[in-house]
């Protein structure tokens, strides 16, 4: 759907983007995270036509967006990291507005606005003033602003900043909504813990490289290398070792006075068998527990040192060349 | 036709406010404050001339006109300089420049909008205006003249003030480059006739070869507001061309070069508007080529360092 190749953007000695390789398939709804002027935010404005950039090239659905600017704008839905609504003007009519910005008829617009706001759970809004609206409203109008030309990919940036919970959960389930009937979104956020539940897919951005991409498991999986499982016990701690150096996909990491940490590509249940065979050689085995990498972790990991991943197929991050 | 949204939504956003009532009001308000003076003018006069008082009310026509005019030039400048800067600092230009609409037609919508803003005004004035019609015995043929001299005037001011809100970040700033342009238009086309007189260049009344060279400076007047609306309310009021006199006095048979054929008849006014309408479309298309976000010379340049680099 998206395909972004060596994009470099500078201002002036400062270079915001560079050598930025991405791919988003189609469907996919794919988060964009990295620290305050990492260039998420320049790299989501070339996309959308609203920068150019010093180098590179931006595909979607394989046509270049650089050169055939107008089919590219129906084919995108930018809600930026602000509202930008006008005063003095209803919730209808904003749609209206925005509608034959497209060159739609009266009639589709009314039909598809109908349909948005109810999507986004504003139906009963339609004849309020679009600046009476509560922030998370506003956002979810946005949202279907966007969205008024049908457009298969849906941008976002920072759509939850300032948002109370309750809005963010909306529009978390707004987002994974509109995922499951089949449109991509590419969604820039500083909220990691959301980004987890929502994306299937993440992009992490420092220094405006691409420093980690793909699926979340194999972007942890290519950052974390494996997970580690700490084992406290009191007793047996040589037979632990022992038993555990003797398990396939099993490296021990350190040993404690009451615990040994191990590194580990093991399923749930051959943990559970390891922890039982040592029970069953006389470990006095006290607790056990996973520590799995989250993606505040690997962001912190990624952004903080000089790490270069790439992830699944479907992505690729080069940062050096 | 389809009317361009941007339109459509500026005058519904602009109507909801009483900013828009509080102008008509003050617009008219300085209407019947001219209007009152004129007639106390026009009652003075007859008084001492013992005048016909229902002819001396075909004058309202061009004092009522010219003031709304000015007023016009004003306010226009001041209203559109905000248009680009205002979408701005409400945030919803990027918003704006992500839809299928072209940067050009974003600009045409703006214009459009104060140019009908503007006929809000005049026909807002109408009923002062009608009086010389009425009773001063005027075709009622001026008066769409009139206006379409209205539409010229916001419609130029208009693209002044948007061209200046393109390429200024500021409001304030945009406001006070369009006046400059008006310092260029009112002064600056009677520079080339100044200095030229100043530095003593012939004029074909004393040139051997008959080619005046100070004359045919009056053509930078055909872009001079000012010298537009004499030889309009020129034509109207007397049938007679103020341009046409002026060459007349520097002898108008020996005047050669194109400033010859430019003042006979209607050329003058026709080609002014022409040059007006033109001068306004090259501003605003400079102004759609400034807010394209990827169609800036200095956004090239740099692409094409970069790319080399890249190379």
């Amino acid at each position: 759907m998206l395909q972004i190749d060596h994009l470099y953007k500078n201002y002036g000695k400062f270079q915001a983007v560079s050598d930025l390789t991405l791919h988003v398939p189609k469907g996919e709804l794919f988060g964009f995270v990295g620290p305050n002027g990492a260039g998420k935010t320049t790299t989501i404005r070339m996309v959308c036509g609203l920068m150019l950039p010093a180098a590179g090239s931006i595909a979607i659905n394989g046509v270049d967006a650089l050169t055939h600017r107008k089919a590219i704008k129906r084919q995108i839905g930018y809600v930026p990291d602000f509202f930008g609504v006008y005063d003095n003007l209803k919730v209808k009519e904003y749609m209206d507005f925005y509608g034959s910005m497209y060159r739609m008829n009266s009639g589709e617009i009314a039909r598809i606005s109908d349909d948005l706001l109810e999507l986004v759970n504003l139906s009963d809004k339609k004849e309020v003033f679009v600046d009476t609206l509560s922030r998370g409203m506003k956002q979810r109008l946005c949202v279907a602003r966007a969205l008024i030309h049908n457009p298969g990919l849906l941008i976002l940036d920072e759509p939850n900043s300032g948002l109370d919970p309750r809005a963010r959960v909306e529009m978390k389930e707004l987002l994974l909504n509109l995922k499951s009937m089949g449109k991509t979104i590419v969604i820039s956020s500083h909220i990691l813990s959301e980004l987890a539940e929502m994306c299937s897919s993440i992009g992490i951005m420092d220094h405006g490289r691409l420093v980690a991409a793909g699926h979340i498991d194999d972007v942890m999986e290519s950052v974390f290398g494996s997970n580690q499982l700490i084992i406290s016990l009191d007793e047996g701690q040589e037979t632990a070792v022992r038993i555990a150096n003797e398990h396939a996909g099993v490296k021990v990491d350190s040993v404690g006075e009451h615990e040994i940490r191990l590194s580990h590509t093991m399923t749930k249940q051959e943990i559970a068998r390891l922890i039982g065979t040592m029970i069953a050689n006389d470990v006095v085995v006290t607790g056990f527990h996973r520590q799995e990498g989250n993606l505040e972790t690997l962001f912190m990991r990624v952004t903080g040192g000089d790490t270069v991943r790439e992830g699944g197929k479907e992505y690729a991050a080069e940062s050096d060349r | 036709m389809r009317l361009n949204p941007i339109v459509k939504k500026d005058i519904k956003v602009q109507a909801r406010s009483m900013r828009i009532c509080w102008g008509v009001f003050a617009y008219e308000l300085i209407l019947a404050l001219v209007f009152f003076l004129a007639m106390s003018m026009i009652q003075q006069e007859r008084r001492y001339t013992d005048g016909n008082l229902y002819a001396s009310m075909v004058w309202l026509y061009p004092v009522l006109g010219v003031t709304q005019l000015v007023i016009l030039g004003v306010v226009v400048p001041v209203r559109t300089a905000s248009s680009i800067s205002g979408e701005k600092e409400r945030q919803t230009f990027d918003i704006m420049m992500t839809t299928g609409m072209t940067p050009f037609s974003v600009i045409m919508g703006k214009v459009m909008t104060a140019v009908v803003q503007s006929m809000l005004f005049v026909v807002a004035s109408m009923p002062v205006m009608a009086l010389p019609f009425i009773i001063g015995g005027m075709s009622w043929s001026y008066l769409l003249w009139f206006l379409l001299v209205a539409v010229l005037v916001s419609f130029f001011t208009a693209s002044i003030g948007i061209f200046c809100s393109s390429f200024c970040k500021r409001t304030i700033s945009a406001v006070i480059l369009s006046f400059g342009f008006y310092v260029v238009f009112f002064l600056g086309t009677l520079l080339p006739f100044i200095l030229s007189a100043l530095f003593g260049m012939n004029s074909s009344y004393y040139s051997t070869t008959g080619y005046g060279v100070i004359e045919n400076m009056y053509l930078f007047w055909l872009l001079n507001p000012a010298v537009y609306l004499c030889e309009f309310y020129a034509r109207i009021m007397a049938g007679g061309s103020v341009m046409s006199e002026l060459v007349s006095l520097t002898g108008t048979t020996q005047v050669h070069g194109p400033i010859r054929y430019v003042v006979t008849g209607n050329r003058w006014l026709i080609l002014s508007t022409l040059l007006f309408l033109t001068v306004s479309f090259l501003l605003l298309w400079l102004a759609a080529r400034r807010i394209d976000p990827i169609r800036k010379r200095v956004e090239k340049r740099g692409r094409k360092k970069v790319s080399d680099q890249g190379d």
